[in-house]
């Protein structure tokens, strides 16, 4: 349930602005110094190449009932109470579980040891960094910068080429994305433009 | 082959939990107040645990077809709106492309997860779990009513050898890793509930990792030891009429007499067939388990059972669902292989006078023989005659 | 769940109870953000108390952070960029807010520049090729033995056979260094990337009114209420870019329409996609200026004062029919009546190019015709109107207006006595000792000085060293070939480059990156590698594409064994024995030349285009207040840039002391020329044909000259009794040049500059704009078939030109048009840019976060033509050109190309028709991704003003691999 008067952290992809420009995702790398293989955010289009062509930029969504916390043999996730879900890779086993459940193939996993098996999970933390001391060493090594602790929302939101994607507190983006809509008019995202436009006729 | 069968066995139960009787369907709503948008009913009705009917969200994804032709006004923007798409994405109704390389990348979104969790947690933990412990109970109790299983007339001293050195160790090599396999198996699967608590976090990741490397590692001498006895002991259990005889007979456990039985009895045929089934199907999971997205299994099974049953399961599985049908059905099949292998356990060790040295030094009693497996007794008497005649001249 | 969510609160409150904060801070201004598109971070990083954010800790340990700001090394846009170094060590890159520019935004590309502070891919050593190996040699070694060679080259066929090719991704300082070093050694075999790039344009542009370059600026298009791209992706290219041209798109509700024969990433988010055939721009905007001027849409008044010529241009268009439109373009009449109607509806609109309108055999006919197209709408020289060209590289604008081309001297004064007269002024220079650097050379009867001929451009390098001796107008071949700075991949022709690369007698690369120059051919000797650093190695200006100059600190010391530009150039200087005549003015601190001495002598001799008022003070000003200036109109208010424009776009009349704000939008009258407001050139002369060329009756605010006037001269100042204001240094500056004959471009006090300007006047006059540009092939614009075309039926209708020899090289047109290709090549193919990768690539591809999104070289095709060709999506193809050569690529089966079309990106090499030459790097300085170049098969076909190659209409097949 949403703490009233409490900030929830929140990502939003604003699908008309989205140029697929892929700053989200090497900013991210940027920042956090991720690997070849490991991406903690993606751009994905749809209807590429085609009329309706939109792209979205996604990441985990940092759920306010998270499935991955639910589902971890070793209880290794936390949530913070701006609802920002992190976890610890002390605890994790990499046994994969949360990407079973997550809805939105969040959690990534190096290959790791024996066979297929998997090494500890790694995924976006908002840029909030992990369990360890804020900004430590430790902390960087396992989950990147800690940008929130240093007063800064998360990068690939900060750097978007279009400011499609928003990040921070979710009233704040809603009320940024609902301005936009309304200043757009019909004709762009609102419901149903479609139809309203073939009804105008022109 | 036979792991389909479970596979669908598994789907049924799932799809069963799923769509619980308690959750009665929600009455039909009137959306054209909003034009056929989510009403204020939809959104109560989903709180209120009812089955809402979603295929008007899930199938009003606009439509590309009827978009204005790229050269209009307006063509750019084809035939969806925002919200459109949104719903698109919501049920994964759309095929997008990514620049991004990984598995399972073009998913964007798949709702698996939760009844996933929610089964395990649920009906596998407490149904698995219960079953054990109430099993074991029953065996309890069954000794003190039944008692051992005594030679008549005591031993006769001499013995006879049953199992072989090779078999023997195929044998253990099987035994010792199933258990391996089980204790760690139910460490993953239980300990957040059971353990965790006891220990705290940091303890039980250590074991918890531990359990994943030998579960890990020691399934390739589960699958070994599967194939070995599976070679050894094929011919010695393909059923005949003599098994139905000594079913008849109850195997003679509560009556007291003996059944004629040859090197394997009803009983320990049953016994091998099971486990080679069940041990085969939860080593093809776990297999698919220990190799994500290359050896997916359960879209393809659903498309076979569809053409044979008629039934209609998902033939396109997101790689998620499949490793959550794989996991789930590979526990489930596991706990069905530990009851088994209880009872086996059971009639081999404080169930039985004898049946032990069997596996033991591979020497078991000749009068232990004689009442178990009388025509196997027979046979082996017989060669050894013709050998000693040999000798002799 | 629960009981998890309190231990997260144990764990995660320090982060809870701020971000809530961060929230509490941004309301106030949200509205503001929401409207100008900065994010929720954007705000809070802003609305943070400054000592907040410095708080940000070392993620690595130990030594304080410092931030330096660098600007973006990958396109025009000119995003700043914001490190944070410690010891030394580039460790973390923070969103630039404060740029107006970008305001905290990047693309890809932008966002992953701080790889180059640790990039293992980079050439580390300076290298020498010996027995087909790349060996590592100290830089005294090379130096010498380059030196050597080109000595001897020098002595035995004269410096033009020595090539200099400079780069776009050199700064300020450096190009124009480069461009005076060339002159020094005596050459003007001299060029670099502007040629391949926008040639057309800075000739099509300047030729109409004045100046060759975006009129207005990125943050200009805020004001636009239509957005008209054509022959640009701005999406993939310059992603910045879509930051400002959505704004305008949401919140004037300004129409988007993309012109292109490709749906581009640009185009998914227009209101209106033209697909026209490839090289039929001139077809298309005549084909919508018949729309307007048979609706009487135009802006009459507007011609009637300020055009000259338009009536010459209706005789043409009238041709230009709904039906003929579409016979040539594809494009129904219907839609084009709608753009029409919604161009003339919606004023000021914005025009924006790039190369798929000046990268064609009649291109300067195309950015002509582009710009008559805003003429006739009356769209220039007002805020969001203008013709908004989008340069390329970073400072591509930068190294054309220093002069870094074969045709001119810093500055555009072109390459006649004058003009080595004004600069051996501005040097200090012995005019004479300078003519003794250049031969002169006999062709066919008469004496050619050679320092007064255009050189061979980048376009044709390969010509002049494969083309018979005798059909060069230059003593002898290109024997050297100097290669500072440039992607070979990314010029057509690649066969016949590796031929000639093989051919020459020296190959010298100087870059960060080992490029494909180093693998392309296959020679044994004779071929050096010299390691450069970054833009973010060294300091100094550089231009983006709006004409602001903006100044990037050094971020951090050369990596490995890798010299500065500049500081290279000078050790050249040394071993041809002229730095001390060459560095005359310039300060030299070890090696290396002190940037802010380069800034200030282009300063005092820039004057045509107004270089001289941005010194390094006020650009290092400029760069500290960067959140002072407004982010549409890009004036500061108040603070010590008080009126400046942000990076002071040139031309920033006079000298620093004048304290011009620099000019935000070309040829705007309603704005006085002191606070940046300009007419059109006089730069045609004062009448034609007894028609005035002059303004008619109107002139910029305040202008005490109230109607049409030619260029300021010092007679004109007499005529004026306006000398009366000179100062005595003025004066006597003046007069020590030409007296009265001295004009505004040459005299070095500024003084007729700065008295021209007291009276709200334009030193270069005060005229028309013309769209006849009598000087060129085709005076009046006209369609012409590319030299590949499948449609033999307009052959007959729009022939191209006839062969000729210009550029020094004989040049090809009909005889290659004649022949018929299209049947065995019956796709059109063009090129062109995406987002991850940049140029040729070379860089980029050893960026791993930018490789890891493209790993393989694609062609798209058109789902039917797939089908018909029987290509599978995701398998190899082979695509064969015209030319001879193959390349095997991925087919991307797409409808976002037209049927009949293909579209390859050029960023790729290091593979050569299905070889791959990764082993030829040296060691570990191969880039992550290779893959074939598309410029294997591109064609010959150059632009017949300014040679530019003509790589987005040629031919090609495609069959499965």
């Amino acid at each position: 349930m949403a703490l009233e008067g409490q900030a929830r952290a929140k990502f939003l992809c604003d699908a008309e602005r989205c140029i697929e420009c892929n700053a989200c995702v090497t900013a991210c790398k940027n920042e956090h110094e991720v690997p070849w293989g490991i991406n903690r955010r993606r751009v994905v289009t749809i209807e590429d190449g085609k009329p309706g062509e939109r792209s979205i930029s996604v990441a985990c969504m940092h759920c306010s009932d998270a499935p991955c916390m639910a589902v971890c043999p070793t209880d290794c996730f936390y949530q913070t109470d701006d609802g920002v879900v992190l976890h610890s890779k002390d605890l994790c086993i990499g046994c994969g579980y949360c990407f079973y459940a997550c809805p939105f193939g969040a959690p990534q996993f190096p290959q790791a040891g024996n066979f297929g098996s998997r090494g500890k999970m790694d995924k976006c933390t908002f840029c909030a960094g992990g369990p360890e001391e804020d900004n430590s060493t430790a902390e960087f090594n396992k989950y990147g910068r800690n940008r929130i602790a240093e007063g800064k929302l998360p990068i690939c939101a900060e750097m978007c080429s279009t400011k499609a994607l928003l990040a921070g507190d979710g009233n704040e983006v809603a009320d940024i994305y609902r301005q936009r809509v309304v200043s757009r008019g019909f004709g762009s995202g609102a419901w149903g433009w479609g139809t309203a436009y073939e009804k105008k006729g022109a | 082959m036979n792991f389909k069968i479970f596979g669908a066995a598994v789907f049924t139960l799932a799809t069963l939990l799923l769509n619980p009787v308690w959750a009665e369907e929600s009455p039909a709503v009137d959306r054209t107040s909003t034009g056929g948008a989510q009403t204020l009913e939809d959104i109560m009705a989903r709180q209120a645990q009812l089955e809402v009917d979603e295929t008007f969200r899930s199938e009003n994804l606009g439509d590309p077809s009827n978009a204005a032709p790229i050269s209009d006004q307006l063509g750019t923007r084809g035939g969806r709106s925002d919200a459109d798409i949104w719903r698109g994405v919501r049920y994964n109704e759309i095929d997008p492309s990514t620049q991004v390389r990984g598995p399972a990348v073009d998913v964007l979104i798949q709702d698996g997860g939760m009844p996933w969790y929610k089964l395990r947690e649920g009906p596998v933990i407490t149904y698995g779990g219960s079953a054990i412990l109430g099993f074991v109970l029953l065996l309890v109790v069954f000794y003190f009513v039944r008692g051992k299983i005594r030679i008549e007339g005591g031993p006769a001293g001499i013995t006879i050898e049953r199992f072989k050195a090779i078999e023997r160790f195929g044998h253990w090599l099987l035994a010792g890793s199933f258990i391996a396999l089980a204790l760690t198996g139910l460490i993953t699967l239980m300990g957040r509930s059971f353990l965790i608590p006891v220990i705290g976090h940091e303890a039980f990741a250590t074991l918890a990792v531990g359990s994943k490397w030998i579960h890990n590692n020691i399934s390739w001498a589960f699958m070994l030891g599967l194939v070995m006895t599976f070679c050894m002991w094929l011919v010695h259990n393909i059923p005949n009429k003599l098994d139905w005889q000594w079913i008849k007979a109850g195997g003679g456990i509560f009556t007291k007499s003996h059944p004629p039985a040859k090197r394997f009895n009803a009983g320990q045929k049953i016994v091998f067939w099971t486990v080679m089934v069940l041990g085969f199907s939860v080593s093809l999971s776990g297999l698919s388990l220990l190799f994500p997205f290359e050896i997916p299994m359960f879209a393809e099974t659903f498309g076979v059972m569809n053409s044979i049953l008629g039934t209609d399961f998902p033939t396109v599985l997101a790689p998620h669902e499949e490793m959550q049908y794989a996991n789930l059905w590979h526990s489930v099949i596991a706990f069905l292989m530990m009851l088994a292998i209880i009872a086996h356990i059971y009639i081999g060790t404080v169930g039985m006078e004898g049946a032990f040295d069997a596996m033991g030094n591979g020497q078991v009693d000749l009068e232990w023989a004689r009442q178990h497996h009388n025509l196997w007794v027979d046979e082996v008497q017989a060669k050894q005659a013709k050998q000693g005649k040999g000798e002799s001249s | 769940m629960l009981r998890k969510k309190t231990n997260g609160v144990a764990k995660g409150s320090r982060a809870g109870s701020l971000l809530s904060s961060l929230a509490a801070k941004t309301m106030d201004r949200r509205g503001f953000l929401a409207a100008s598109g900065i994010t929720v971070g954007g705000l809070a990083a802003l609305s943070l108390p400054s000592a907040r954010v410095e708080a940000a800790t070392p993620s690595t340990g130990g030594g304080e952070i410092v931030r330096k700001k660098s600007v973006c090394t990958h396109c025009s846009v000119g995003c700043t960029v914001e490190a944070e170094v410690q010891n030394g060590v580039w460790t973390g890159q923070e969103p630039g807010w404060d740029s107006p520019f970008n305001m905290g935004a990047h693309c890809a590309k932008g966002a992953a520049v701080r790889e180059h502070a640790h990039n293992d891919r980079r050439l580390k050593y300076p290298m020498k090729m010996v027995n087909g190996q790349w060996q590592k040699i100290s830089w005294d070694q090379a130096i010498n033995e380059i030196g050597d060679k080109m000595m001897q080259i020098r002595e035995e066929s004269g410096p033009d056979s020595v090539y200099w090719l400079g780069s776009a991704k050199h700064n300020n300082e450096q190009s124009y260094l480069f461009r005076k070093f060339a002159a020094y050694w005596g050459t003007n075999n001299v060029d670099h990337q502007a040629r391949i790039c926008h040639s057309t344009t800075v000739a099509g542009v300047a030729n109409t009114w004045g100046y060759g370059a975006m009129t207005n600026s990125y943050n200009d298009i805020h004001n636009s209420k239509a957005i008209f791209v054509i022959g640009g992706n701005p999406a993939e290219a310059h992603p910045v870019s879509l930051l400002h041209i959505l704004k305008a798109k949401e919140q004037n509700n300004a129409p988007l329409i993309v012109c292109d024969p490709r749906f581009t990433r640009t185009a998914a988010h227009a209101d209106e996609y033209v697909r026209l055939r490839p090289g039929s721009d001139v077809a298309l905007v005549w084909g919508i200026l018949w729309h307007i001027f048979e609706n009487k849409w135009e802006d009459q008044e507007f011609i009637r004062t300020r055009v000259y010529g338009m009536d010459d241009i209706r005789e043409e268009v009238k041709r230009w029919n709904p039906t003929e439109v579409e016979r040539v373009t594809g494009v129904p009449g219907a839609q084009l009546e709608r753009v029409s109607r919604t161009l003339a509806n919606n004023r000021p609109g914005t025009v924006i190019w790039c190369m798929g309108g000046t990268q064609h055999s009649n291109g300067n006919n195309n950015t002509r015709a582009y710009c008559i197209l805003q003429l006739a709408l009356g769209n220039m020289g007002v805020a969001g109107g203008g013709t908004n060209i989008f340069r390329g590289h970073d400072n591509v604008q930068g190294a054309t207006d220093l002069g870094v081309l074969a045709d001119t001297l810093p500055g555009y004064y072109g390459l006649s006595d004058g003009a080595w007269a004004h600069w051996a002024r501005v040097w200090d220079e012995d005019l004479d000792w300078l003519k003794g650097r250049f031969p002169s050379f006999d062709k066919n009867g008469k004496t050619l000085a050679m320092m007064n001929e255009n050189g061979i451009t980048v376009s044709r390098w390969i010509d002049g060293v494969l083309e018979a001796k005798e059909n060069l107008d230059q003593p002898d071949n290109t024997r050297a070939m100097v290669l500072w700075g440039h992607a070979p991949n990314s010029q057509t022709r690649m066969l016949e480059m590796k031929e000639a690369m093989e051919k020459l007698d020296l190959l010298v690369v100087v870059d960060p990156f080992p490029t494909v120059s180093a693998v392309l051919h296959d020679r044994k000797e004779g071929a050096y590698l010299l390691p450069a650093t970054t833009q973010f190695e060294t300091t100094g200006s550089v231009t983006a594409s709006n004409r602001s100059l903006q100044w990037r600190e050094k971020i951090f010391e050369p990596l490995f064994d890798s010299k500065v530009d500049h500081e290279i150039m000078k050790l050249f200087a040394d071993k041809f024995g002229f730095t001390d005549r060459m560095f005359r003015n310039i300060a030299i601190e070890g090696d290396e030349p002190v940037i802010e001495d380069i800034t200030r002598e282009f300063n005092r001799g820039m004057w045509t285009i107004g270089y001289t008022g941005q010194s390094p003070e006020r650009l290092k000003k400029h760069m500290a207040y960067q959140h002072h200036f407004d982010r549409t109109t890009l004036r500061a208010m108040g603070g010590p840039c008080d009126g400046d424009i942000y990076g002071m776009p040139w031309p920033c009349w006079g000298t620093p002391e004048m304290n011009h704000p620099g000019t935000p939008v070309l040829y705007d009258l309603s704005v006085p020329v002191s606070k940046g407001g300009l007419t059109f050139r006089a730069r045609f002369g004062v009448e034609r044909d007894g028609v005035n060329l002059l303004a008619d009756g109107v002139y910029s605010k305040n202008s005490e000259i109230k109607d049409g006037y030619p260029e300021f001269t010092m007679q004109m100042l007499m005529d004026l009794g306006w000398d009366k204001d000179l100062t005595a240094e003025e004066r006597a500056s003046i007069d020590a040049v030409a007296g009265p004959e001295t004009n505004w471009k040459t005299d070095l006090s500024g003084g007729i500059q700065r008295v021209a300007i007291k009276h709200e006047c334009a030193p270069f006059g005060n005229a028309k704009a013309r769209t006849i540009v009598w000087n060129f092939p085709d005076p009046v614009p006209l369609h012409r078939e590319p030299l590949y075309t499948t449609r033999r039926d307009l052959v007959e209708d729009y022939p191209t030109y006839a062969d000729k020899q210009f550029w020094r090289v004989p040049t090809l047109y009909e005889s290659i048009q004649k022949k018929d290709f299209s049947k065995d090549f019956p796709i059109i193919l063009t090129s062109g840019r995406l987002v991850e990768y940049e140029g040729g690539g070379d860089e980029t591809r050893s960026n791993p976060w930018l490789a890891e999104l493209q790993q393989d070289m694609f062609i798209e095709v058109n789902t039917r033509d797939a089908n018909n060709l029987n290509i599978r999506d995701g398998k190899d193809v082979w695509v064969s050109g015209p030319e001879g050569g193959r390349i095997r690529v991925k087919a991307m089966v797409t409808e976002r190309v037209g049927e009949g079309v293909a579209f390859m990106p050029f960023h790729f090499g290091g593979h050569l028709e299905g070889k791959d030459l990764r082993d030829k790097y040296p060691k570990g300085s191969d880039p992550y991704v290779l893959g074939e170049s598309t410029n294997t098969i591109q064609t010959y076909g150059y632009d017949s003003v300014t040679q530019m190659q003509e790589t987005k209409a040629t031919l090609c097949s495609i069959m499965p691999a």
